[in-house]
Order: C-alpha cells, then structure tokens, then sequence
C-alpha cells in the first residue's frame, strides 16, 4: 500500500503538485470561516430562563416561580442538571444539557416545557431564554456620557435617565442589527418613565382611592380603530386617538367628578419625569454611567463581531445628540489581535528558523525549501481541518503548534533523497527513470520509520483527549490541531515530498557536505568511540539522570490549567448582603477613583447589580469592575510584570472600607459566572426545604469540617441577611374597617413599590406611566405606619391600624439545584492529601451530624475532577504507552529493539524536567504536552537511528562497525531534526506577549528535552544496542 | 516495566498536576490562646498550671466561668483569679473570682461587646501567673485620611430633646357658636336687606329690616355674632317666613377633628400639640378635647382650635395633623442615621482615634431624627452618624460573598 502511494507518488508527480493548488484553494477557503478568539470556549451547553418578577421577594419569586419552571424542565432529553436562583424580582433557573447538545435543539425543548406552564405563572410575568451566547460573549462594551455641560432639549443638564434614553432608543436599536450580536444588553441609568405622585392627603380630600386613580389613567390613554366609511365612493378610515402624550394632558385626565366638578389627576397628583426601580447601575472612573454590552451570538467569530460593532458604533456617532460622548470601553478585537500577533510571530520566526537550518546542514536551498513548503501547507490542511470539526482557532489550539515537530518527516525524507542522489551522482548525471526510481528507493528506506514515527508522536495525544470537563475544553483544541497538523504533515510527505524532490531536485546535486555536519562528524566519531568503551558509565549516568529529574519533578510547583493573561483586569468588589444600589454607587466611586490613580490604568468600569438582561445576576451588593490597562510602554515601568501591579493594586484598594475583592480577567470572569460549580477542594451540599434547617444543618457540617485536620477556608454560604420589612395585615381589624387583604397588599405595593397604569408614546419610543407615592413618602420608612388606607366608604385608616410593620433579616437569595433548596459548605485542603480529607470527612459527618428526614447531602468540588481525571489517567498513559510500545515492535519486529527505543522517552523527558527547573516553572498542562512531543521525537530518532544501523548490520554483518558507521550516517538527520524541532521552539520559549504564558513552558520543555533526546540518540541508544545484541553478533 | 512505571509516574505528575495548594499561615503566638479547654473555654496553660476560661451565655447574662487545675488536679481554693478586659476608649472591667462549687464565677456581667483587650492573672501560694491577648469583634481600623474621603462624620453623644409625633388626618369644621342662623322673629316683609354674601357683619350690625305681618311694625334684624354672612335666603320685598334668613359664620378661628384609631387613642391627650399641614399651610395648634366619634365608628376625634384670622382655611378642608405626643428631655440621645442593624443587636459605631466599634444599644422613644439611648453608650463618646453604613460594611465584609 505505501510502496503504491509513493510509486504514484513520484511517478504521477504533476498530478501531486496540482495537488498542492487543491489544498491551497481549500485552506484559503477555509481560513475566512475559522473562527478566531483568544481563549478556547469552556462554557458548558446551558440554557438561562430569566423571569422578571417586578417587586417579588426572594420567597414569593421561587414559590411562584422557580419552582413551576424547574418542574416543567424534569425529564428533559440530555438534561445535565438544573440550578436556580430566587433574588429580589428575579427568578433564574440554568438548564445545563450534556455535552454536545446542540443549544438550538435545547432551546426548543425549553420553549416547548415553557409554552405549557404559562398558565401557571403568576399573570404578567413571561419567563425568557437568555441570550445564544457562551461565557465568550460579552466581546464589545461602551459607555454612553454626556460632556460636561451638555444640556437636553429643554435646557436641563443631560442626566442618567436622558442617557439612557439615547442608549435604549438610537444606539441600541441599530447595534442590536449587527450580524453576529445576539444581545445589547444595558446597565445604568434610569428607564425612563412619566411618574404620578399622589399626595395621600389630596386622595382623601376628594375620596379617591389609589386604584381609582389608577384605572382612571388608563381609561383615559387608548386610542381606537373605528372600521371605515364610504362617502361619494370615497373611503374614510375612522380613528378616535386619545392617547395621553405629554406631561400636561396627564394632568388634564379626569379621574373623577365630585359634585358636579372634575377631579383631575393635577388636583390629585404632582406628575413628572421619574426615575424606575432599578436593579443594576453602571460606574466609570467614579462617576455613573449608561454601560452597553454587546453580547456575541455562540460560534461566530468575535474578532470579526467586535469590529463590526465598533465601525456601526462610528457610523451612530454623528445621529447621536449634541453633547453626548459614546466610547468603546472594552473591545475584544484587542485581545484577539494580540493573540494572534504572538501567535503569527512565533510561527513565523519559527518557520523561518527552521528554513535556516534546513539549508545549513543540507546544503541545497532547493531540498531545504521543499522541506519548508511543508509548513504552510500542513498549516493549510490543518485549517481546514479546524473547520471541519469547529475547533476555533486560538492561543491554545494554536499554541502547541510547533513546525520543526511537523517537518521532521518530511526532513528525514529530502536528507536520504539528497545523500542517495549525491552518491549516485558520482557516476555523472542520471536518467529521468533512474533518478526516479532513486527517489522512490531513499523514500521508501525511511519512509515507514518517520511515519511510526508521527504515528506514535500522535497516539502520545490521546491522554489529552481523556481529560474532560473545563480541562478538556481547555486542552482538546490543542490535542486536536496538533495531530491534525502531524497527521496533514504525513500525508504530504508520502506524496507532495517525493513528488516534489522527484521534480526539482534534477541536475547536479552538490554533495559538499556542510561545515556544520563535517565539523559535528569530526566530533561525534571519537566522542561515540569512548562511549562504546565506557558503555557502564554511560548507562549508569543516564540512569542516575532519570532518578535526579523524577526527584526534581516532585519538587517542582503544578499548576492545573494555565492563566491566560487577558492583558486586563477585573475584580469583583464585595460588600455586605442588603447593601442598597446608591450606596453602593457611593463605594464605588471611591474604589474607582483610586484605581483610576494608578498611572497604569486607562479606564475603570463597573457593573453594579443586574443589568437589564439578566445574565448574570447580581445583587446591588455585588460590582463587576473592569480595569483596562494603558499599552505598556505607557507605563512608568513598562517592565513591571501584572502580577505586581494587581498586588499592589490589591493592597491600594483594601485600604477602602466597607469592601472585599476578588481579582480575576474579564473572560474568566464570565466563565466563572456562567459554569459556576464549586471552586472549592470540597463542597458539601445541603438539600432539603426548610431554609432555617438547611442552615442550622450547614453549620453542623460546618463545626464538623473546620475540626478536621487540613481543613482551611471552611465557610457556609452566605443565604441571609438582606433586611425585610414585613407588612402583616391584620385579618380582624380589616374586616372590621371592610377592607380585604388583596386591598391592603394593592395599596403597599402600588404605593411604594408603583403600579404600571399604562403606557406613554412619543414616536417610536414608549415610557411606562407609573402610579406611587411621593418619594418622601414612600422612603420614610418609620412613618410608612401612618399611611391612610382608604375605606370603601370615603374615609381612611392610617396602615398601622389594620397591619403589622415587622423589620427582620430574610434570605437573600434562595438556591436550588435539582429542583431542591440547598445550601453549600465550602472548604480546602491543605497540608494533606485530598482524598484522605474527603473520606474523614464523610465518615465524620455521617456520624456527627443528625439530617432531619427530607434532607440529605451531596459531596462534590475540585476534588471530583481531580479524583475521575486521575483515574481516567491511570488506565489511558499506560495503555497509550502500550499502543507505543506496539507500533514500535511493529516497525522494528522485534520486542528488544523496541525497548531500546523506549528507553528514550525517560531521557528525554530529563531535558525537560532540568529546563523547567532551571527557568523555575511549575509543572502545567501546557508542559505536559512539551512531555508529550518530546516522547514522540524521541522515539522518532530512535526509530530512524535503529532501523539504519539495524539495516547496516544485516548488510555488513558487522555489529560495531553497522554501529558506528550507521550513527555516523543518521548524525545530520537526528541533528537536523532535534535542530528544527529546538529552534521552532525558541520563538516561543522566549516570548513575553499575550498568551506566552501557555506556550513558554511547552516550549521550554521541549527545548531542554531536544536536547537531553538528542544526546541520547546519538551515545546511549548505539551502547544500549551494542549491549543488548553483541550476544548474538558475536554467535 | 520499570520504564513504563517512571513513564507513567512522569505523565501522571504532569498531566494531573495536583491542586494548587499552598502552605497553611500558621500564627504561633495565638495558638497558645486558640487551644480549646474540656468545657469549650480558652485554655491558658504555664508550667504545671492550666486555666479554662469560657464566657457562659446560655440562659443568663453573659458571665465568666473557670477552671483551675494544677497538675491536672482541680484548684477549688487558695488562688486568687482575675481578668482585667480593656476596652476600647480606656474602659477597664475587673472580674474577681469566686467558687461556686463546679466553676471559678467572675463577678459581673460582660457586657457586649466582647471586644477588648484580656489580662489574666493567677496567684497561687507565692507563684503569679499573667496571659494576655486580644480579643477584639464588631472592631476595624479606618484612617482618618481615608474616613473623610469616604465622608464618615462622627459626632458627640450627649442629651438632646425627642419629640415623638404621630401623624393623623382631619377635617377643618367650625364651631357651633361661630354659626348664627338669623331668622325673622315675627313674619313679615323684607323691606330693607343691608347684607350680602360675603360681607363682614359685627354683633349688632343690622342685618335687614322686615315688617311684621301682625303689628306691622318695622323691626331689625341684627347680627348676633361677629362673622361673614355665607348664605343669604332673602331679597327686599320676599316674605320673611320661619326659615333662616341669614347665615353667619365666624371663621376667624377653626377647629380641626382629627381621627384618632384605637391603636393611636392611648398616646393621645388634651393640651398635646398639634402642627397641621394643609396644602403649603402650616399652622400649629392644641389638643382641647378628645370626642367620641358620631355614630359609633370606631375612632375618637381630637379635636384643635386653629386661628385663622387671614381666612386661608375654609372649613371641610382636609389637612394632615402631626400630633406631638411626647416630648423628652432624653439624657442621651443619638441621631438616627447612626443607628445600623448589627447581628440581633441594633447598634452604634464609636471612633476611638482610627478605631471604630460597635456599641450595641438599648434604645428608648424615637422621633424621626434622633433616639433615646438607655444604655450602651457614655455620653461623650464619639460615635459616627454620616455614612455609618460604612462602617458596617467594612466590619461585616469578611462575611460577603460572590455567590452564584
């Protein structure tokens, strides 16, 4: 089969050139659909269903609710789980489906469950689906502001309410129609909405009670169809409008008439533009703001997204208001350009390294380009391989890509073809047919080594593919792309590579061996001499290398998944539960001002609370900072790493009371906000109903937990402490005055928290008309006890008479997951092993700890993952090592030779271990798969090396001569190669820019690791040889 | 297979790369004090001798409790125990202790909060023994550079006058002496009417001149009070019959009934006074008397007497009435944004330098701006007012979370 490939190969050359053109076309093809981020997606497949509950408590939104809409979702096809969250007007429950579901599949599902509960939620309310988008989409965020001393209209200073208006009604409309953008969604500011203040006093005086005055608003605000009429064959439309349009015929609107006079809502009410209840504001450098985020739709291409929203943006600038400033504050086009600038350079210097090196040590430009053209066509087929299988291109899939890797194939090949041809030249030029068949000939001798060689070099991958969840996510795309790229690599040079040499490398093929090589041979000869001689030595060495570096390993730190630097920060800040949304716009304001101070910091943005889509749900307690940072050559030290200027900005902002941090990057925030587990070592949930057991239960785990040795950062979940003032009515005294309870809670709730009576059009844009009590009113808490109640007969009752004003602490958010209340005890391990935590700890709780009936515990956290991925690991490495030593004892036929070769994956591996340490780097996934390539060219010299002196001996029949010639022959390709795999690298290695962070330790490790490999090819596999046949050499 | 086994050794320690723990801040001089004793007390230990040390707070004010062994033999008598607690502001409480057959009782209640700095001291026979360590809650340190920024203002406390209201609602009515309805003694004709709408009349002002039907006589008809005429029902030359001719009312003063509920009855009372809001009209009045209400609904009115010498009031007007009903000459008062929630505890923050703590309080009347304080607080003490909120959060922030 391969012996038919490269016949046809060489044979039907042209054939294979056009070829190339095919994949040229394909790939550039493919290459304007790749979608293009910095970091891999790890979102999970999930599904929010928000519903606005206007005015409902944590309690009333999961009792009428959550609980209905969890319920409707059971027995869902692919349903993972379900979580939810009840919060002041908010009911949230995420569906999350197994991997691989397709959303728009789940979606419907949802929609159809959705569809059939309606009739059971409470009227007026309407669960949604949040936006198609994963945790990358939020790519584009701008705030709209008014200069300074900008005025409206009508000569006011521009507020908060105007500049939300101007978002809600010019911006958003036209960048919601950017192809790409699923979602605007606002934060900040007020919606704004024409207010009727009644004044309780007024209301009494003329015996008008508050729904009187709302159904009179809305009697007074429609407008009619009245069919047509014919007249003279002539047909008029009839049409009654009555709608209420500006502040003053609000006013003029008759409510009532009282001995023979009108009662107007001005007699009754102050009416004015006012301000909505809102749930989330927007902050920037310490002052409010209008924020807009724009939120990409799942799989398209955010770079191409953000720009098409920040050129729409440019476009609405000129239409917008005199006076008003809109600015893209957060544009993830930035990152991603970066991204893709380290990772263009890297591959660029990589390839061109890798060129230089080809022609030094083959000494022919033609056969060192063929070898190079191997790069951008590998990188082409892999392209379109990405696209085939939806792997975004990325810092992570993009980042183990290592060119010297792929070619190694293709420059074991051009190396034989061009030694075979020189030597054959020797007797003059050849015929086209014996140049041919000289090519097929040197292909085939190294042919299958280097494709056991890819072959090997991609089964090492297939741990990476048994990771799953985030790691997965993380590490897949990159496993992907690889063996793609190696396995793109391979097909080439089976059939481009020859075809290629078999085209251009014709007339005189110079011989002259480089200096380099010359030089190196000169060295190597006496150098692999001795080491025959000093064969113990040499083993004993090597052996005590591998046992230092496996100390050395344990010594060194791990990390599990790699920090990608987004080159911004972002930090949570924190404050009490039940800390109001002016207060905290207060808080914030210094916060940011103080960021704001560092020379370093460009903008400062927060969110406070939930924005208008809930897509992520904050209480007003929590603020969502976004600080970008200025270019660095900006800074007053540009070499001050963002470790140290988020230290120091930790330590500026600690100083401000009142608030507690958390810093992250804003991309990972939003992962962490929409996957959500628990980012503890161990976390114990609570199920159950009642919310006071379900604590009183939590902290008896708790007080059990914290006495195990290790346990560090045990804490419950903070479920209370938002202050509830409690309106009780007083079924008696109610009935006594001929009032109902529905009354009373009508008068409360419309009174102070407003009721909608209708809606107010001003062209296109409508504005809710909303019925409450006068703010001094309605915030006086302590007097809210001598608010009149109207009775049915005209007079009043002040509130205290027929309730009960009741001021106490209530759950602040309520939890579910699985359709059950739970609440979490969190801890992490430290100084002990893990497992032996978790296992004490159950035991302990189950003894311990006494669980009502209907309550019961679930046991979960990191230490899950790290308990599955390592039993997963456990049967995947050594069965990968097995598919190896397999291929190995397939391409050789014996078990011995195998082994020999195996030996160098442990020496390798040395190299690695020895230039993390000696760079001080942690052990991380990223150096993981440096392990994994390392293995694999390891094994690929050695296979190369073996197979020719194995070949030699055969021929010769002299073992150590077979030995010493062969290592001499294969010394320019095991330079070669290691050279090309090293120098591809070296780009990588030392790179600072956007993304390095993942590939600097793959990189290091493979260029500590070439080495250490090389060395071994080249001394101990000829000794481990030599030991292991001289038996039957010397037979 | 050794091979294999390092292989798998090397990958598993990278691929699975353990979770990234760091090493456990150990704080050594507070481990001594940390330990918890047989009775979930403190645990002082020197030498051969131990002290268990416990705040008892179930079922009885919060009281101190030890046990003294030597040796690990109980001590029941012959030393001599006691803690010295310095609190914020320079306030030092003494405990002595005393036997009580299972446990060592300080003398005294400790007082919330149980923040302050602890000095143990132990002598037994010749030998004395001293523990020291912080104890601090409901504690935080704010520098005075950060405070003003962040527009914490403190203030004194001291004594200050609550007025406590109650708001109620009312209608204006008049008087039954400020109406006059004048009618003709004798029936007869209207010859002269001196009066019309509107018109100022004196008592003894003539009003109209009728003929009587009988003596045809000509009589007056003459004001009997001081007033305006509001109605007029007669015209020169009409017959004056036994229906009121003329209505007067004097509105120079009137009355305002307000609907007192049988919850507010209790405070209310005769001579209180009133502040009476009637759209943009203030005016202040007395309580006179309290009536029940006419056909037995369930309120009381308070009735007040309101000058109305300009005539802005009209009578049926319906005007919101602030009724004071306590006015206290309270020796120590603080204002109302001070006052936060804290645990079960409603509380203050006094400021000791950069220090701020909590001063649970027990508080008596309230008017809407300041509050009577009973106890907790020394007159004197700074305590914050403006932006106490704050404070609060700042002490209660290791508590706040990001839960999702």
């Amino acid at each position: 089969m391969l012996n038919r490939i490269l016949r046809l190969s060489v044979e039907r050359r042209f054939l294979m050139l056009f070829l190339i053109l095919v994949l040229v076309g394909v790939g550039v093809w493919s290459f304007q659909r790749l979608p293009i981020d910095a970091v891999p997606d790890i979102t999970n497949v999930q599904v929010q269903i928000n519903t606005e509950a206007p005015g409902y408590s944590p309690l009333e939104a999961e009792q009428r609710i959550t609980f209905p809409v969890e319920t409707a979702l059971y027995g869902l096809p692919k349903l993972s789980y379900t979580r939810s969250l009840s919060r002041y007007g908010l009911s949230q429950v995420t569906v999350v489906f197994e991997e691989g579901t397709d959303i728009y599949f789940a979606r419907n599902l949802i929609n159809e469950r959705l569809g059939a509960i309606k009739s059971t939620l409470p009227p007026g309310l309407e669960p949604e689906m949040g936006p198609i988008a994963t945790g990358l989409g939020e790519i584009f965020m701008y705030t709209v502001e008014a200069r300074p001393g900008a005025t409206g209209p009508d000569g006011h200073p521009l507020d908060a309410t105007a500049l939300r208006e101007i978002q809600d009604w010019i911006i958003k409309p036209q960048l919601a129609q950017v192809p790409g953008v699923i979602e605007i969604n606002t934060i900040g500011g007020y919606d704004k909405q024409y207010h009727v203040t009644p004044s309780p006093q007024k209301l009494l005086q003329f015996g008008i009670s508050l729904d009187e005055l709302i159904h009179g608003l809305r009697a007074n605000n429609g407008n009619r169809g009245a069919g047509y009429i014919e007249r003279n064959g002539q047909q008029l439309l009839l049409r009654s409008p009555g709608q209420l349009a500006t502040i003053g015929e609000i006013e003029q609107a008759v409510i009532a008439n009282r001995a023979g006079a009108p009662v107007t809502v001005g007699d009754l009410a102050e009416v004015a533009i006012g301000r909505e209840l809102r749930t989330g504001a927007a902050t920037r450098d310490g002052a409010e703001t209008v924020l807009g985020t724009a939120m990409m739709l799942v799989g398209e291409n955010s770079r191409a997204v953000a720009q098409a929203i920040a050129d729409r943006l440019e476009a609405i600038k000129p239409s917008l208001p005199d006076g008003i400033k809109v600015e893209a504050v957060y544009d993830r086009t930035a990152l991603v350009d970066k991204a893709i600038a380290t990772v263009e350079k890297n591959l660029l210097e990589g390839a061109l390294l890798v060129i230089l090196v080809l022609f030094l040590l083959l000494g022919n430009l033609r056969a060192a380009l063929i070898t190079a053209a191997v790069i951008p066509l590998s990188m082409l087929a892999t392209i379109t391989g990405m696209v085939q299988t939806s792997v975004s291109a990325n810092l992570m899939s993009l980042g183990a890509l290592d060119f010297g890797l792929i070619v190694d194939g293709a420059v074991i090949i051009v190396e034989n073809c061009i030694r075979r041809l020189s030597q054959a030249q020797h007797a003059g030029p050849l015929a086209l047919k014996e140049r041919l068949q000289l090519v097929y000939e040197a292909t085939n001798e190294v042919i299958r080594p280097s494709l056991f060689g890819v072959a090997i070099i991609t089964v090492v991958y297939l741990p990476i593919f048994s990771l799953t969840g985030v790691e997965g996510k993380m590490f897949h795309p990159m496993a992907a792309t690889v063996v793609m790229a190696l396995l793109a690599a391979m097909a080439l040079s089976l059939t481009v590579v020859p075809a290629a040499v078999a085209v251009f490398l014709r007339g005189k093929i110079s011989e002259k061996e480089s200096p380099v090589i010359s030089g190196a041979k000169s060295l190597y000869r006496p150098a692999l001499l001795v080491a025959m001689k000093l064969r113990w030595l040499v083993l004993g060495g090597a052996t005590a290398l591998v046992a230092v570096c496996l100390w050395l390993a344990t010594t060194l730190g791990s990390e599990f998944i790699p920090q990608l630097d987004e080159g911004d920060i972002a930090l949570h800040a924190l404050r009490i539960p039940g800390t109001g949304l002016e207060q905290a716009i207060d808080m914030q304001s210094q916060l940011e001002e103080r960021l704001k101070a560092f020379p370093e910091v460009d903008k400062v943005f927060a969110k406070i609370g939930t924005p208008e889509v809930a897509t992520d749900p904050m209480p007003p307690s929590v603020a969502d900072n976004f600080v970008i940072l200025k270019p660095r050559d900006q800074w007053p030290n540009p070499d001050k790493t963002k470790d140290e200027l988020v230290a120091e900005m930790a330590e500026a902002v600690e100083m401000l009371p009142g608030n507690k941090y958390e810093f992250t990057q804003p991309i990972e925030m939003r992962f962490n906000e929409l996957i959500s587990g628990v980012r503890a070592d161990l976390g114990i949930k609570v199920f159950g109903d009642d919310l006071g057991q379900l604590l009183a239960s939590a902290n008896d785990v708790l007080d059990v937990v914290e006495s195990i040795e290790g346990a560090a950062d045990a804490r419950v979940e903070q479920v209370t402490g938002l202050p509830m003032l409690s309106v009780h009515p007083k079924r008696m005294a109610l009935s006594r005055y001929g009032l109902t309870v529905d009354d009373l809670q009508d008068l409360v709730a419309a009174g102070v928290g407003g009721e909608n009576a209708g809606l107010i059009y001003e062209g296109d844009r409508r504005f809710q008309l909303v019925v409450r009590l006068p703010e001094d009113i309605r915030r006086d808490v302590d007097s809210l006890a001598d608010l009149p109640v109207a009775l049915p007969d005209g007079g009043y009752v002040p509130l205290s008479e027929v309730a009960e004003l009741e001021l106490a602490p209530a759950p602040n958010q309520i939890s579910r997951e699985n359709g059950k209340r739970r609440v979490v005890v969190t801890a992490n391990v430290r100084d002990r092993d893990l497992g032996g935590f978790v296992e004490e700890a159950q035991a302990r709780i189950a003894d311990d700890v006494d669980l009502p009936a209907g309550y019961w515990l679930n046991y979960g956290g990191t230490f899950e993952q790290l308990q599955s991925a390592s039993q997963r690991l456990a049967i995947v490495v050594p069965v990968t090592l097995a598919i190896i030593l397999a291929l190995l004892v397939m391409a050789l036929g014996t078990f011995k030779d195998a082994l020999i070769i195996f030996t160098g994956v442990p020496l390798a591996l040395t190299g690695g271990v020895l230039s993390l340490w000696l760079r001080d780097m942690p052990l991380s996934i990223s150096a993981g798969v440096g392990f994994i390539a390392l293995s694999g060219v390891a094994v690929l010299n050695g296979l190369v090396m073996i197979a020719f002196i194995r070949d030699l001996w055969h021929e010769q029949g002299d073992l150590m001569k077979a030995i010493v010639d062969g290592a001499l022959i294969r010394l320019r390709p095991v330079l070669m190669t290691a050279l090309v795999a090293s120098l591809g690298f070296v780009p990588m290695a030392l790179n600072t820019g956007t993304g390095a962070e993942v590939q600097r330790p793959l990189a290091t490790v493979v260029i500590g690791g070439i080495i250490s490999s090389t060395l071994l090819t080249l001394f101990v596999l000829p000794v481990l040889y030599w030991l292991l046949h001289r038996a039957r050499a010397s037979a | 297979m050794q091979l294999m086994q390092q292989l798998s050794l090397v990958l598993v320690a990278t691929c699975l790369a353990s979770s990234p723990l760091h090493a456990a801040e150990e704080q050594p001089d507070e481990a001594q004090v940390e330990a918890k004793g047989p009775h979930g007390g403190i645990l002082l230990q020197q030498d051969d001798v131990a002290v268990e040390l416990q705040i008892f707070e179930q079922g009885v004010p919060p009281e101190y409790r030890a046990w003294v062994t030597r040796d690990g033999r109980p001590l029941t008598d012959g030393i001599d125990l006691g803690v010295d607690l310095s609190r914020l502001g320079g306030q030092v409480d003494s405990f002595e202790f005393a036997y009580q057959g299972d446990y060592w009782l300080g003398a005294g209640v400790v007082t919330e909060p149980h923040s302050f700095d602890v000095e143990v001291t132990l002598a037994i026979d010749d030998k004395r023994y001293r523990w020291r360590w912080e104890s601090h809650e409901g504690r935080t340190s704010i520098s005075p550079e950060i405070a003003r920024r962040a527009g914490i203002a403190t203030a004194e406390a001291g004594p200050n006058t609550i007025e406590r209201s109650l708001t109620t609602y009312g209608k204006l009515t008049t008087d039954p002496q400020q109406i006059a309805r004048v009618r003709a003694r004798f029936p007869g004709v209207a010859t002269q009417v001196n009066v019309n709408l509107g018109d100022r009349v004196e008592r003894g002002d003539v009003l109209a001149q009728v003929e009587s039907n009988e003596s045809l006589q000509t009589y007056a008809l003459r004001a009997p009070i001081d007033g305006v005429v509001i109605e007029r029902h007669i015209s020169r030359g009409e017959m004056a019959g036994k229906e009121p001719l003329f209505k007067l009312a004097d509105l120079t003063t009137l009355w305002a009934e307000f609907k007192i509920f049988p919850g507010q009855r209790a405070e209310v009372a005769a001579g209180q006074k009133v502040r009476l809001r009637a759209e943009g009209i203030d005016r202040e009045g007395t309580i006179h008397h309290l009536l029940p209400a006419p056909g037995n609904a369930p309120y009381t009115l308070a009735r007040a007497e309101l000058d109305n010498a300009d005539g802005l009031l009209t009578p049926g007007l319906l005007v919101a009435g602030d009724l004071v009903v306590e006015t206290v000459e309270a020796p120590l008062a603080v204002d109302n944004r001070a006052l936060q929630s804290f645990r079960d505890w409603t509380v203050v923050f006094i400021q000791v330098g950069d220090i701020y703590e909590i001063r649970p309080l027990e508080l008596g009347r309230s008017d809407g701006e300041m509050t009577e304080v009973l106890s907790g607080l020394n007159p004197g003490d700074r305590y914050v007012v403006e932006n106490s909120y704050l404070i609060k959060a700042d002490i209660e922030k290791s508590g706040a979370s990001h839960d999702h």
